[in-house]
């Protein structure tokens, strides 16, 4: 049974890996441009017109990094290069962490205990120990 | 008598004493000023006014120019003034101009952006299309006036509306102008506070951001605020205010206009207290268990209470009402005590031998407005700079607008007007009734004689018997005169001053201990329950708001502490219900005049607090004595059943004649304890209570103000 | 020229003793008594006919002003004479030299005014520079009390108290109600008008406010009558004046003459003629500091008296006449004048506070020539927003200069914005 299970997943599921469909047109159609950091792998057809990507991971567009991001959508046309160095302000690209252990928690949310700036409406109570 | 004008092509007739300012007014047209201003003298120095009259070489200052002096055309048509003529713009578009130069234009930093008069007339007489000042501009170094008023001199264009109110109406010389020229500036001299309890209206007056309030300094803007018409209570003036809160906290308290009351005038205690009110709160019930306080629920504490109240029996038992409740606490505690057959009430905190008696012989008979239709008064036992700032304000303005004769019984303090000192002894008191003394030839020449009782003299053990010799001599010298207004003839001079703004209400409602009978012996008064308690036949006190009380040597009784603040009464307490300030509640509150006035909620109580008057109710359910209302509408409607002049709000009592027999029955006729001499009802004026002592700048200022020489002495 | 019989002022120049014995033998202090019988309407009446206009530089008639004093003196509001002696206008040194040497025409003079105003009491406020001036006013007044012409009981049978103030030394206190306030102990800032002094000056009471010359030359108008003095000058600008000549002039003095005497001859006769001679001469100034200059092409003809001044756009102020010849600095001599103006404008309404300061500092730059030639037009529209519109007419004072030089040297200033735009784009 878990052979069919595995079997299931796979023709039928593609939040983990690319789907069947995809992979064969890649086979026929893909010319492959490069790899990022990642290790996502980019193609694109023999004309340019249409590009895309096989994940390596979870298939979720945010993982796409940014300097991909602009091949990927036609803004520009040479894909990055690999040797490509960064600027000395410019950060490691995060995918969206909503959902996860580094997701973003505002100050004075209780996740990351609940001390914040002093606002309006803000009052000091009486305690009887002080 | 009135005279023609011809304003912006409208025919009025204006009276001859008026300004042509007001007449512009009268007539519709908005005459731009900064200078000027209603109460204060004309000063005509900004020259923003002008106003053109047809025929006359030069524009007009409207605000100095009085109708009388405008004399009609050659041919007798009435004199023509334009307001908004091209003469009168360019004229004020020049004045506008002049001011500008020198201003540093920083409105986005500066605290009076949004409501500041010269940002809004700018808009009406800026030049906004070009810039032609190429020079430096001025800049003036920041003056110190103490804790509560910020400066930023370069945005000063000296109209001097500071200045004059310094020596007119708060009569405090502090403020003035030193140097000449463009290099005049606004200072106080010696780099000292402005020393006076009404030093926070400079910034109301000050039409630019030159004065600002201190601890309000960029907190907020207007615009963020939310407005609430409510009433002052730090003193029993009843000052009209407007409460500006941003979402649920008190920015800020101003003034708002009353001319029977504080005209648009407010003491510092008010206008400051704000911080007060979100500092020390009482937000959750506590218990007291095993000897320590502990925050627990309402159902608790209520229980707690309610097995106390079972197993004490009602003359073991006493309730004290503190100087902030309003009336229909007051009113739902006195029911629930009287449910419960509880004596020993009082709301007398510091003892004044007053109430019990009608109405006129414990208020401000005169009216605050009356102060000043008087000719003579004496003051005993009353320092009113302290008790009741606004109230002196108005005693000087009688002052100085008629021949007002005063004397003082009392320690000697500034009262910002000469006031003959009487001294501090008691006894003057017999002379003054029986004729012997000068100034009771004043008062008895006088056509309209007053007299006004204070704290100082009513809180003394022998209070009653200085009650009673004020009413004699109000007796002797026609202090007590015909019914009616002094508009219609009537005259009342005979004036009770208090300082605590729940008084009044409390002694309406006979919150005072229950007279002896036959059945009973009567019921304590304050001294009395601290006496009982100390001795251990009282059990069981409950405070509503009560903190100046000298509860440290009380002995143990069970104390129940409903209020707002942290204070003494809290400390001392084996079960705390949190109540809400006065911003935080509709209340009615009457003040001294008894005039009743209605205090409006601004923001909600903070945690768990509740307003007064519920607890009391819900109280009430838990002990078995359900109070027979539900809503505060309820409540209201029995005080005014009771009350009716609760009803009308707003209005103060019209004299209605004397009674012999009241006034003749006043007090207790008896031997003064003439050794002690006169003292003050008031030992800190910025810290007579709860609220005030929470708050850190009425702690600043009374440091800084009032003890500054003792600070030094202790720095040497 | 005025004849030497006609003079009023016949010590101005300190030849002969300023004391009472002097005094008298010039005809001081002569049949007083009798000036005094002809009753205060009377003197009003010949002050009025004479046509003796102010000599503190407004020229308002005197006669008109006493006469603008109630008729009916209410007891609890006396009368005042105060007599301003407060001479500050730069150029002008005509009272100095009456206050040092004929200080008993003022005195005699107070006394007149008084009766005639029905006030018991005047003041004379000093300029607090007048040292020496005050002490010879002093031992005059203290002469005369000593010989019982003035004093409470005196022998003109009018009691009459005259004191001496002497002032700090500040210009603004030399407008007449900015010295009330300075008199009366306060800081010196101009009053609002109306009420004007005659109902609401001195302490609240009817007060007039005089100059010296206005008041020193009055007992000897009444001595020789309205006639005599009505005939000396023009119409409407009649009888004899102090004259100040100063500057650039070969022998600077003070002089009493005729007015509505010519520029000219006022200048060569007594003042021995512009150095250089007179076609060395640039500007004058006519009448202090406070008034717009005139170029020599207007010298040339000029009357000296209020009415022809006028009609020249500038004013005959004090007469305290400044010669400046080719040498002058022009535009300096004027923005020191301004100077002087933000220096003692008193700060109380806005035109004049901020608008002193910046006219100062735009001449300061015209000066140099480091402006645009436009900002000649905005000094101009300056001085016009200041004019007119301020309490006092100090305003009007510091305007005045800045707009004759604008009216009549424009070419100059723009000369020099030219010569500096060059000069820095040489560099």
């Amino acid at each position: 049974m878990a052979s069919v299970w595995t079997y299931m997943k796979m023709v039928f599921g593609w939040w983990n890996h690319a789907t069947y469909g995809t992979l064969l047109y890649t086979a026929r159609k893909g010319v492959p441009v490069g790899t990022d950091s990642f290790g996502n792998r980019y193609y694109q057809t023999a004309d340019g017109k249409r590009r895309w990507v096989l994940y390596n991971g979870t298939v979720e567009g945010s993982r796409v990094p940014a300097e991909w991001h602009l091949w990927m959508h036609h803004t520009v046309d040479t894909p990055p290069a690999a040797d490509m160095t960064k600027k000395s302000w410019e950060q490691d690209f995060l995918p969206n962490l909503s959902g996860t252990e580094g997701a973003y928690h505002p100050k004075g949310s209780l996740v990351r205990g609940g001390v914040r700036a002093p606002a309006t409406g803000d009052y000091e109570s009486w305690s009887p120990n002080a | 008598m009135p005279r023609k004008l011809i304003i912006d092509g409208k025919e009025i007739e204006a009276e001859d004493n008026l300004t042509l300012l007001q007449a512009c007014e009268q007539a519709g047209a908005e005459i731009p000023r900064f200078c000027y201003h209603e109460r204060l003298s004309v000063a005509g120095n900004c020259r923003m006014c002008l106003v053109e009259w047809v025929g006359a070489p030069k524009p007009q200052a409207s605000c100095s120019l009085q109708v009388k002096d405008i004399f009609p055309n050659k041919d007798g048509t009435p004199a023509r003034i334009n307001t908004d003529s091209p003469v009168v713009r360019k004229a004020r578009e020049g004045v506008m101009e002049f001011l500008l130069i020198n201003h540093p234009l920083d409105c986005p930093i500066c605290d009076q952006g949004g409501e500041c008069d010269l940002q809004d007339q700018a808009m009406g007489y800026g030049r906004a299309a070009f810039h032609r000042f190429h020079e430096n501009k001025r800049a003036v170094e920041d003056k110190y006036m103490g804790p509560l008023i910020k400066t930023q001199m370069t945005r000063c264009i000296q109209c001097t509306r500071c200045v004059r109110f310094a020596t007119e109406i708060a009569g405090v010389p502090d403020l003035g102008a030193t140097g000449r020229g463009e290099d005049m500036e606004i200072t106080t001299y010696l780099e000292k506070a402005f020393s006076s309890e009404l030093s926070g209206n400079v910034v109301d007056l000050c039409p630019v951001g030159a004065l600002t309030s201190k601890p309000y300094s960029y907190t907020s803007r207007p615009w963020e605020l939310k407005h609430t018409e409510s009433i002052d209570i730090m003193d029993a003036q009843g000052c009209n205010i407007r409460v500006d809160t941003r979402g649920r906290a008190v920015m800020r308290i101003l003034p708002r206009l009353n001319d029977d009351i504080n005209e648009e005038w407010l003491h510092d205690k008010g206008r400051h207290i704000w911080d007060g009110l979100g500092r020390q709160r009482l937000d959750r019930p506590y218990v007291r268990k095993n000897g320590k306080l502990v925050p627990a629920s309402w159902s608790d504490a209520f229980a707690v209470i309610a097995a106390r109240v079972k197993a004490t029996t009602p003359d073991r038992m006493a309730a004290i009402v503190g100087d902030l409740a309003a009336a229909e606490e007051i009113k739902a505690l006195k029911d629930l005590m009287t449910r419960l057959g509880v004596p020993h009430l009082d709301c007398r905190q510091d003892g004044a031998k007053i109430g019990g008696g009608p109405r006129p012989a414990y208020l401000f008979n005169t009216t605050i407005t009356g102060v000043e239709a008087a000719d003579a008064l004496l003051l005993i036992g009353c320092n009113p700079r302290w008790e009741a700032p606004v109230l002196n304000a108005r005693i000087r303005k009688a002052w100085l607008n008629g021949p007002l004769k005063i004397a003082s019984v009392g320690a000697p303090v500034d009262l910002t007007y000469p006031a003959e000192q009487l001294g501090t002894g008691v006894d003057v008191l017999n002379a003054l009734a029986d004729g012997s003394h000068p100034f009771a030839e004043v008062l008895r020449n006088a056509k309209r004689p007053m007299l006004i009782l204070g704290g100082g003299a009513l809180a003394r053990p022998d209070g009653a018997v200085i009650l009673h010799h004020a009413a004699r001599i109000a007796r002797e010298t026609g202090i007590i005169g015909p019914a009616g207004t002094p508009a219609e003839g009537g005259w009342i001079g005979f004036n009770v001053l208090h300082t605590a703004a729940s008084r009044v209400a409390a002694l309406d409602l006979g919150f005072l201990p229950a007279p002896a009978s036959e059945e009973s012996p009567g019921g304590r008064d304050v001294a009395g329950i601290v006496e009982g308690a100390q001795k251990g036949e009282i059990n069981f006190i409950y405070l509503l708001g009560a903190d100046e009380l000298p509860l440290e040597n009380m002995g143990r009784p069970f104390v129940v502490y409903q209020g707002s603040h942290g204070d003494t009464g809290a400390n001392y307490a084996d079960v705390i219900l949190p109540g809400a300030a006065f911003t935080e509640k509709d209340g009615l509150y009457a003040n001294f005049e008894g005039r009743v006035q209605e205090a409006q909620r601004a923001v909600f109580p903070p945690g768990e607090a509740r307003e007064d008057w519920a607890i009391l109710r819900a109280l009430s359910d838990v002990l078995g004595q359900k109070l027979p209302y539900d809503t505060l509408a309820d409540l209201r409607r029995a005080l005014v059943a009771d009350l009716p002049q609760y009803g009308r709000l707003g209005q103060v009592p019209v004299w209605e004649g004397a009674d012999p027999a009241v006034w003749n029955a006043l007090g207790t006729d008896g031997v003064f304890t003439a050794d002690v001499p006169m003292g003050q009802a008031i030992a800190d004026y910025y810290l007579t209570n709860p609220i005030a002592r929470a708050s850190k700048v009425m702690a600043d200022c009374s440091r800084e103000l009032l003890h500054s020489d003792e600070n030094k002495q202790a720095a040497e | 020229m005025l004849s030497d019989r006609d003079r009023i002022f016949t010590n101005l120049y300190g030849f002969e003793g300023a004391d009472l014995e002097s005094a008298r033998r010039r005809g001081n202090w002569d049949g007083t008594k009798k000036l005094l019988d002809l009753g205060p309407e009377a003197i009003v009446d010949i002050m009025k006919k004479s046509g003796l206009r102010g000599r503190g530089g407004a020229g308002f008639p005197t006669g008109l002003k006493w006469s603008f004093m109630p008729k009916q003196v209410d007891p609890a509001r006396p009368h005042y004479l105060v007599i301003n002696a407060d001479e500050s206008e730069p150029g002008t040194c005509k009272d100095r030299d009456i206050l040092r040497n004929d200080p008993h025409t003022l005195v005699e003079g107070a006394l007149v005014a008084s009766f005639a105003m029905r006030a018991h009491v005047a003041y004379i406020y000093v300029r607090g520079e007048f040292i020496r001036e005050r002490e010879a006013l002093q031992r005059a007044v203290d002469e005369a009390y000593a010989a019982r012409l003035i004093g409470k009981d005196n022998v003109h049978g009018w009691p009459f108290d005259l004191y001496v103030h002497h002032g700090a030394g500040a210009y603004i206190c030399g407008e007449e109600t900015a010295l009330l306030e300075s008199l009366e102990g306060k800081k010196g800032q101009p009053r609002l008008k109306p009420p004007f002094p005659a109902n609401m000056g001195l302490y609240g009471c009817p007060t007039t406010v005089n100059n010296v010359e206005s008041i020193a030359v009055a007992p000897t108008i009444l001595r020789r009558g309205a006639e005599w003095f009505a005939g000396i000058g023009r119409p409407n600008n009649t009888g004899t004046k102090v004259f100040c000549i100063s500057g650039h002039v070969n022998k600077p003095c003070n002089v009493e003459e005729a007015m509505g005497i010519p520029l000219k001859e006022l200048i060569e006769k007594h003042a021995g003629g512009v150095r250089g001679g007179w076609d060395n001469l640039l500007a004058v100034i006519p009448g202090g500091a406070s008034v717009p200059l005139i170029p020599k092409s207007v010298c040339d003809d000029i009357l000296m008296d209020f009415d022809s001044l006028k009609a020249a756009q500038t004013g005959l102020g004090t007469a305290a006449v400044i010669v400046m010849d080719k040498s002058t600095d022009i535009v300096k001599a004027i923005q020191r004048l301004s100077y002087f103006y933000k220096h003692e404008s008193c700060g109380q309404c806005t035109p004049c506070r901020e608008g002193t300061g910046w006219m100062w500092r735009v001449m300061t730059r015209l000066q140099q020539g480091r402006a645009a030639v436009d900002e000649i037009d905005l000094l101009q529209e300056v001085t016009k927003q200041v004019e007119g519109h301020t309490i006092c007419a100090l305003g009007d004072a510091a305007a005045w200069p800045i707009q004759g030089l604008i009216r009549h040297f424009r070419p100059e200033l723009e000369r020099r914005i030219r010569e500096y735009g060059a000069l820095k784009a040489a560099e």
